[in-house]
C-alpha cells in the first residue's frame, strides 16, 4: 500500500472533467441536479462505536434542500406523513438508480431506509416512493436490527442485521442464536439481501464480528466494513462480496496493509477507487477523516470509456483504479489534512467527517460531505455538555475548502445524496446452490501447495484442519484463554490428494479458518483470518493463499478431491452438538483444557514429584512476578497440575485457569508490561519459556521438542516420529492419541476453554 | 457560544495527553477510566472499560465496583463485563450481588440482576426467582427478568414464565422477548396467552417471539390478529409470525392483510404469503 502525496500531472490537466452518470461536470452545477436529500436526526453524542447501531432518538427526518444552497427551501419528504412515524429515529437512507427529479418538480423514484418507530422498537426497513410519499415497511423480525440498507442491482437491496441464519438439519431450520463479540458484548451484525418488495431474503454467511455499511460498487459487488477481531487484532477492514452474501474477498487494510484502525461507510468514486472515513474504533462519533482508496494500478482516462466488468461509461479525466487490484497495488491518499486518524479530539476548524459522497472522479474529486467543527471526540463533547454538530458542505478536495450548504444546531445534518439519477451496477447472478455442498458450504482447493505467503515443500502435508469459531453467545462470559483467541471447534480433516487438492463439506453459514497439517498432526500453515460460507455455496481457492489477481478456473471432476468427494464435516450436526466423544484422534472436537490435556498429563504422571510439580528442579522454569511501584513480587513455577492457578499479586489476579495451562500457555505479557508488572527467572532456573507457545504452531513448541510427536496419519505409529532422534525417557510414552490432543489443544489457538467445558467457567 | 469552545478546549487538552489508537483491550488506565466517568460520556466510558480488558491497576476494582451503580445500564453491563473476565473477583461479586437480591434496595437489586445476568451466573436463578417474587417495584422486576434472559440458558424459563404473568406490562414484554432467545429453546407454547395481553407491545412481542419459535400451536389466534388487532405493529408481526411457521392454512388471512389500511403491515404479509408451503 503506497500513500499518495502528490497530484499527478495528468489529472491537473483534466482536473475539469468528471464521470459520466456522475454528475458534477459544470463548476456552476456541481451536484448535476436542483435537490439533495438530506436526514435530519436529532444531535447526541451517543453512537457507540463504528459498529453500534441501535442509537435512538426521536425526531429525525429526511428532507430535501433546493437549490442546493445555504438559502435553499427545506422540504421534509419524510415521515411527516405517516403517523407511525412520529418518535421514529432514522439511521439511514439510499436513493434508487432512477431517482429523479422532474422538470415540474416531482420527485420519482424510491427511497428505501432504516427507522425505529418508539424507544422499545428495533431498527426495519422502509421503502417509499419519491412520488406518492407512501411508505411500506419490508418483512423484518421485529426483534432484530435491520439497518443501513442500500439499493443494488436487479431491483434488490443490501442491508446489515443481527438476525441469525437459521441452522438447517436435517431440511428442519433451527434457530441458533447470533454471534455475540465476546470484546463489545454486542450481537453481531452480517449481511442480508433482498428484493425491493421484501421478498427472498437471503442472509450472507457469518464472521464472528459486526459487518456494517455495504455498498454497490459499479461491478456488481457489494463493499462493507468487516470488524476482524481474531486474538489482538481489533480493527475494520473492507471487503467485497456478490449480492447474494457469497464469493467474500479481502479489500483493503487487512495483514498490516491499512493506515488507520477501521474503514467505513465506504463509496465508490470510480472503478477501482472507494473513499472511506478512516477512523478510530470508538470516541470518534462514528467519524474521521476522508481517505480516497485506489484498490489497484491508477490510471487516467484519457477518452471516455466503458471498463470491462462495470457498469457505465467512465468519463475522460476519471482517475480509475480498475486494473491489477491488490494489496500490493493498492494506494490511498488523505483527503482532509490534520484530522486525526486516531481517536484524539480533532483541533477547531478541523472537525471530523461523517460521511463523503463523490460527485465526480477527478483526481481531487468534489465531495459532498458532512462535518463537524471541533474536538468530535465522545469525552470532550461529554464532559462541555454537547453534542458533535454535523453539517452538510460542498468540499473541494484538492483545496481542501468547504462550503457550507446545511446546519442546523438542534440536528445533525447527514448523508447528502443528490437526487439524480445513477447507473446501476451489473447485474450478478445469484449463486447456484452446489449440488456436492449438500445444503453445507462446500470448501476447497485445486492445490493446496499454490502460495504466494510461504513456500510449502511437496508432499509435506498431509491434510487440511478444518475450525469452526464461536463466541460468548453460548455461554462463556470470560475469555477462551490468555492467548485472545475465540472458541474453536475442529470440523474435520481433509485429506490432501496427490494433486494437491482438497475439498470439504462444512455447516454453513459458521464462521471457519484452515490450516494444513503433516503426517505428524502439526499445523505447518495457518490461515490468520476467520471465512465462512453459505449454504450450497462453493468456496473453492486456487490454493492457500494463491495470487488474489489470478483467476482461479474450478472444473469439478478435474481434481481429484472433487472426483473422489469432499469430506463430511459435520454440516448435518447441530451447533451445540458438535463436541468431543472422546479424546482421541477421531473422538476430539473442541480440547477443553481441564479434562482433555490435563488427562494426558494425570495420565503420564506429568506432575509427579520430582516431575513438572511446580518446585525448582531444573525441568521447571520458574519466575518472579514483581509490582514494579511496590516491589511486591509472587513467584510462579512450571507445574502441570490441574490445580487452580491463583496469583495476586497487588491488584493483578490470575485465576480461572490451572497451573498447567499457565505453564504452556503463558501469561498475557501485555498486560503485565502495561500494569508493571516485570518478569524475571528465578535464581536457578531455565529460561522462561511457556510449553506450547506459540499459539498455532505447537510443532515450534518446547513441549513438542520434549516429546517428538509421532505419526497420526494415516495411520497412527509411535515408531515414526516427527523430529530426529527418539524422546528421553520421562517424555516418551505419550500414546498417539495423547500426542494428538496435545497438539491439538495447541494448533487450535490453545485455548482453556471449549464448547465441552464453557459452561463450568 | 463562547462557554462552549472553552469548555472544549479544555476538556481537550485533558483527553489529548492521554489519546492513542485503538486495539483489543489494551491501552487503558485508571486515569482514563476516570477520566471518561468524570466526562459523563458513555461512550467514553464503555470505550475506556473495554479498554481495560486485562488491565492490571490499584484502582480499577473500585472504579468498576461504582460503574455497577451507574445509572445506565449499558455501563453496568460493560462493567459486570470486566469482572466476567476476572473469576475470582468475580466469583467473590457473584456471592455479594446474590446477598443483594435477598436485602437490597430496588436499585440495589436492580444492579444485582444486571450484574449476575452480564456474567451468566447460573447458580443465582433461585435467589433471582426469590427476589421477582418479593419485588414490588417494576424497573427491579424487569432487570431481574433481564437479568435471567441475558443467562439464556433453559434454566431460566419458569422464571421467564412467571415474568410473562407480571402485573406490570414492562416486565410481561421483556419476559417474552429473552424468552425466544434461550438457547436450543424449542417450545413456544408458554407465550401463546400473551396474544390475548390488554397491552399491545405485550401482544405484538408475543407474536414475534412464536414466529421465532415457529410456534404452529398458535396459528389460529395470530390468524385472528393478523387479520382484526386494532394495532398495526400487532398485525404486521402477527403476519410475520404466520409466515414463519408457514402453513398454508394462513393463506386467507394474509392474503386479507395483504390489502391493510397500514403500509407497515401489507409487505409483510405479502411475503409471509409466498412462505407458506
Amino acid at each position: 500500500v503506497k500513500l499518495i502525496t502528490k497530484g499527478i500531472a495528468l489529472s491537473l490537466a483534466f482536473a475539469s472533467t468528471a464521470t459520466i452518470g456522475c454528475g458534477g461536470e459544470d463548476a456552476d452545477d456541481p451536484f448535476g441536479t436542483n435537490t439533495l436529500i438530506i436526514l435530519q436526526r436529532p444531535a447526541r453524542n451517543e453512537m457507540g462505536d463504528i459498529f453500534q447501531y441501535t442509537s435512538y432518538r426521536a425526531g429525525a427526518h429526511i428532507i430535501k434542500l433546493s437549490p442546493p444552497t445555504a438559502d435553499g427551501i427545506q422540504t421534509r419528504i419524510c415521515c411527516d406523513q405517516d403517523p407511525a412515524f412520529a418518535e421514529a429515529d432514522i439511521g439511514a437512507f439510499d436513493l434508487s438508480f432512477d431517482a429523479d427529479e422532474l422538470e415540474d418538480g416531482t420527485m420519482v423514484g424510491q427511497m428505501v431506509f432504516s427507522a425505529k418507530l418508539t424507544a422499545s422498537d428495533n431498527y426495519g426497513l422502509f421503502m417509499m416512493s419519491l412520488s406518492t410519499g407512501a411508505i411500506e415497511q419490508l418483512p423484518t423480525d421485529s426483534q432484530r436490527d435491520f439497518v443501513y440498507p442500500t439499493f443494488l442491482a436487479g431491483g434488490k437491496i443490501a442491508f446489515v442485521t443481527n438476525e441469525a441464519v437459521d441452522e438447517v438439519i436435517g431440511g428442519q431450520p433451527n434457530q441458533q442464536p447470533q454471534h455475540m463479540d465476546e470484546y463489545e458484548r454486542g450481537t453481531t451484525t452480517q449481511l442480508g439481501f433482498m428484493n425491493n418488495d421484501g421478498s427472498d431474503m437471503v442472509l450472507g454467511p457469518r464472521n464472528l464480528s459486526h459487518r456494517v455499511f455495504p455498498t454497490p460498487l459499479a461491478n456488481g459487488r457489494v463493499l462493507f466494513t468487516q470488524w476482524d477481531h481474531l486474538g489482538t487484532q481489533n480493527a475494520g477492514h473492507l471487503m467485497t462480496t456478490n449480492p447474494d452474501g457469497s464469493v467474500l474477498r479481502e479489500v483493503f487494510g487487512k495483514e498490516g496493509t491499512g493506515i488507520t484502525n477501521s474503514y467505513l461507510k465506504a463509496v465508490e468514486v470510480a472503478p477501482g477507487r472507494v473513499l472511506a472515513i478512516g477512523s478510530s474504533r470508538d470516541r470518534t462519533v462514528q467519524s474521521g477523516a476522508i481517505l480516497d482508496i485506489r484498490l489497484g494500478e491508477v490510471r487516467t482516462l484519457t477518452s471516455d470509456e466503458s471498463i470491462t466488468g462495470y457498469a457505465g461509461t467512465w468519463r475522460r479525466g476519471s482517475v480509475v483504479a480498475d486494473r491489477n487490484q491488490s494489496e500490493e497495488n493498492a494506494s490511498y491518499r488523505i483527503l482532509t489534512a490534520n484530522v486525526p486518524l486516531g481517536r484524539e479530539p480533532s483541533a477547531d476548524r478541523v472537525g471530523r467527517y461523517y460521511d463523503a459522497y463523490p460527485l465526480n472522479a477527478k483526481d481531487y474529486p468534489d465531495l459532498l460531505v458532512t462535518w463537524a467543527d471541533g474536538p468530535v471526540e465522545s469525552g470532550v463533547l461529554g464532559a462541555a455538555g454537547l453534542s458533535a454538530d454535523f453539517g452538510v458542505y460542498l468540499y473541494d478536495s484538492q483545496r481542501q475548502t468547504r462550503t457550507p450548504i446545511l446546519n442546523t444546531t438542534e440536528n445533525w445534518e447527514v448523508s447528502p445524496r443528490p437526487l439524480r439519477p445513477r447507473t446501476a451496477p451489473l447485474p450478478i447472478a445469484e449463486s447456484l446452490p452446489d449440488a456436492l455442498a449438500q445444503g453445507g458450504a462446500l470448501i476447497g482447493s485445486m492445490n493446496a501447495y499454490d502460495s504466494s505467503l510461504t513456500q510449502i515443500p511437496a508432499g509435506s502435508i498431509y491434510g487440511v484442519r478444518v475450525y469452526e469459531g464461536f463466541s460468548s453467545e453460548e455461554g462463556a462470559p470470560m475469555d477462551f484463554g490468555t492467548r485472545e483467541q475465540e472458541g474453536h471447534a475442529l470440523l474435520g480433516i481433509a485429506p490432501l490428494h496427490p494433486d494437491g487438492s482438497w475439498a470439504a463439506v462444512t455447516p454453513a453459514n459458521v464462521p471457519i479458518h484452515v490450516q494444513m497439517i503433516d503426517r505428524f498432526g502439526l499445523a505447518q500453515v495457518t490461515e490468520p483470518v476467520w471465512t465462512s460460507g453459505r449454504a450450497g455455496e462453493s468456496r473453492f481457492c486456487g490454493g492457500c493463499h494463491e495470487s488474489r489477481t489470478g483467476n482461479t478456473l474450478i472444473q469439478p471432476g478435474i481434481t481429484q478431491a472433487v472426483a473422489s468427494g469432499p469430506v463430511e464435516m459435520m454440516h448435518n450436526v447441530r451447533r451445540d452438538l458438535r463436541q468431543s466423544t472422546q479424546f482421541t484422534r477421531d473422538g476430539a472436537i473442541g480440547v477443553p483444557w481441564d479434562t482433555a490435556v490435563q488427562g494426558v498429563f494425570d495420565r503420564n504422571g506429568c506432575a509427579n514429584a520430582g516431575c513438572h510439580d511446580g518446585t525448582l528442579n531444573g525441568a521447571n522454569w520458574g519466575v518472579t512476578l514483581t509490582e514494579d511501584a511496590t516491589g511486591m513480587s509472587v513467584d510462579f513455577i512450571f507445574d502441570l497440575s490441574g490445580e487452580p492457578v491463583n496469583i495476586t499479586l497487588g491488584e493483578l489476579m490470575i485465576t480461572g485457569y490451572t497451573k498447567s495451562y499457565i505453564s504452556m500457555a503463558g501469561f498475557m505479557m501485555e498486560d503485565l508490561e502495561e500494569a508493571g508488572i516485570s518478569l524475571t527467572p528465578m535464581p536457578g532456573s531455565p529460561p522462561f519459556r511457556p510449553g506450547m507457545v506459540p499459539e498455532f504452531e505447537y510443532r515450534n513448541s518446547p513441549t513438542a521438542a520434549k516429546v517428538n510427536p509421532v505419526q497420526q496419519y494415516p495411520t497412527q505409529d509411535v515408531s515414526v516420529r516427527a523430529f530426529p532422534g527418539a524422546p528421553d525417557a520421562a517424555h516418551g510414552g505419550l500414546t498417539a492419541n495423547d500426542h494428538y490432543i496435545l497438539g491439538l489443544a495447541g494448533d487450535a489457538g490453545l485455548n482453556f476453554i471449549s464448547r465441552e467445558n464453557q459452561g463450568s467457567y | 457560544m463562547l462557554k462552549s469552545k472553552m469548555q472544549l478546549a479544555a476538556v481537550a487538552f485533558a483527553i489529548l495527553a492521554s489519546a492513542s489508537v485503538a486495539s483489543a483491550g489494551r491501552g487503558g488506565s485508571a486515569n482514563k477510566i476516570r477520566n471518561a466517568v468524570a466526562t459523563g460520556s458513555v461512550d467514553a466510558i464503555i470505550a475506556e472499560i473495554e479498554r481495560a480488558e486485562h488491565l492490571v491497576c490499584q484502582d480499577c476494582g473500585d472504579i468498576m465496583t461504582n460503574l455497577l451503580d451507574h445509572d445506565r445500564y449499558e455501563v453496568r453491563q460493560a462493567a459486570a463485563w470486566w469482572f466476567a473476565k476476572r473469576p475470582s473477583v468475580k466469583t467473590v461479586y457473584i456471592t455479594q450481588m446474590t446477598d443483594d437480591l435477598a436485602s437490597g434496595t430496588p436499585r440495589v437489586v436492580r444492579n444485582a440482576a444486571d450484574f449476575l445476568g452480564t456474567v451468566k451466573a447460573l447458580g443465582s436463578i433461585p435467589a433471582l426467582t426469590t427476589a421477582y417474587r418479593g419485588m414490588g417495584d417494576v424497573e427491579a422486576r424487569r432487570h431481574i427478568i433481564r437479568g435471567v434472559g441475558r443467562m439464556a440458558n433453559q434454566a431460566g424459563n419458569a422464571l421467564l414464565v412467571e415474568g410473562m404473568a407480571d402485573a406490570d406490562a414492562t416486565v410481561r414484554t421483556e419476559a417474552v422477548r429473552w424468552y425466544r432467545d434461550i438457547l436450543r429453546q424449542t417450545d413456544a407454547t408458554p407465550m401463546f396467552g400473551l396474544l390475548a395481553d390488554a397491552d399491545e407491545t405485550v401482544r405484538a412481542n408475543a407474536a414475534t417471539s412464536i414466529g421465532g419459535l415457529r410456534g404452529a400451536g398458535a396459528r389460529a389466534q395470530l390468524e385472528d390478529l393478523v387479520v382484526n388487532d386494532p394495532s398495526a405493529v400487532v398485525r404486521r408481526n402477527a403476519a410475520w409470525a404466520l409466515g414463519r411457521i408457514g402453513d398454508a392454512a394462513s393463506r386467507d388471512a394474509l392474503t386479507q392483510a395483504r390489502n391493510d389500511a397500514s403500509g407497515l403491515v401489507r409487505r409483510t404479509a405479502a411475503a409471509a404469503l409466498g412462505q407458506l408451503r
